[in-house]
């Protein structure tokens, strides 16, 4: 069998994409089975890693697709699933926000404002 | 009873004001307007007004009671017991505002991974010939209603029970007896295992 492209995987349906990964994997249970019967011989043996690693990539394409659509459909909503939010750290993700951080008091914005850092220069 | 008790002050209150003008004032309605005659001084006005809004706060509370139900005695429950229980309250199901996984985990033992390949050994053959009986080499995470599940889904067969046991080196080997009205040689053949 030609080896499966990734590429070509990801222009198909969903539906394909599991009828595929179904055939794929009724191809390796065969292959075991002449494994273990002794039929075949070496072409028939190496195949089962290309399988194998087809099945891999049809695995790879459905996720990678399904993760996307859904990237897109909580794009910009408040709550996302915890798996669709930043990893960074567990750490950082703790930390305060940006806008929290900059909170002050009135009191302190006011004299900020009435009262700000002057610089002065001599003039030669 | 609230009703009653204001026509009551009313009459009574009727009664009080005075005979005079009796027959006029006395009414059955909440809201007393009593025609004072000129010749009432402000003693007895003033009295009239604080016996007016006694009336109608009176005639409100009844009709909000009636409305509302009694609230302000509270039936005490009687318990028979000396044990206190805690009480059934409200228990909510979830409504999660958003799910925690974004795509729920797949089924890593499916019947393909369950069943990994048929045993092809001597004693395994006559098990075939012989008892009707195929043998499996399974995940060992599969029990055996799995195996009979995943046998049905991949060889079309159904079986009359399985037998597993865990091997020395760490696999696990499932005897499956078909039904009689399966071949067991018939099957093998069909699947490649001769």
């Amino acid at each position: 069998m030609t080896r499966v492209k990734c590429s070509k995987l990801r222009g198909k349906k969903p539906d394909e994409l599991q009828k595929q990964l179904e055939e794929l994997r009724q191809e390796l249970n065969t292959l075991r089975v002449g494994k273990v019967t002794g039929s075949g011989g070496a072409q028939k043996l190496g195949k089962i890693r290309n399988v194998r690693k087809s099945i891999a990539r049809v695995l790879i394409v459905t996720h990678q697709t399904t993760k996307e659509n859904l990237r897109a459909l909580y794009h910009g909503k408040k709550y996302k699933p915890k798996d669709l939010r930043k990893r960074k750290t567990r750490a950082i993700r703790r930390l305060m926000t940006p806008k929290e951080k900059s909170v002050q008091l009135k009191k302190a914005e006011r004299r900020q404002w009435a009262f700000p850092q002057r610089t002065f220069a001599v003039k030669a | 009873m609230g009703p009653k008790k204001e026509t009551k002050e009313a009459s009574a209150s009727a009664k009080k004001k005075d005979t005079p003008a009796a027959t006029t004032t006395a009414t059955a309605s909440a809201k007393k307007t009593t025609k004072t005659a000129g010749n009432t001084t402000t003693a007895t006005k003033v009295v009239t007004k604080e016996r007016k809004e006694k009336v109608k706060s009176t005639a409100l509370k009844a009709k909000q009671r009636v409305v509302r139900g009694n609230q302000l005695t509270r039936k005490r429950k009687i318990h028979t017991k000396p044990t206190f229980r805690r009480p059934f309250t409200l228990r909510l199901q979830r409504q999660p505002k958003y799910p925690r996984r974004s795509v729920p985990k797949r089924n890593r033992l499916d019947h393909f991974a369950i069943i990994k390949y048929p045993l092809t050994t001597e004693s395994a053959m006559k098990k075939i010939e012989d008892n009707n009986t195929l043998v499996f080499i399974v995940n060992i995470r599969a029990n055996k209603p799995l195996i009979k599940q995943a046998v049905k889904k991949m060889y079309d067969v159904d079986a009359e029970k399985v037998n597993t046991l865990i091997r020395p080196d760490g696999e696990k080997k499932a005897y499956v007896r078909l039904k009689a009205d399966h071949d067991a040689l018939d099957v093998a053949n069909r699947i490649g295992i001769i």
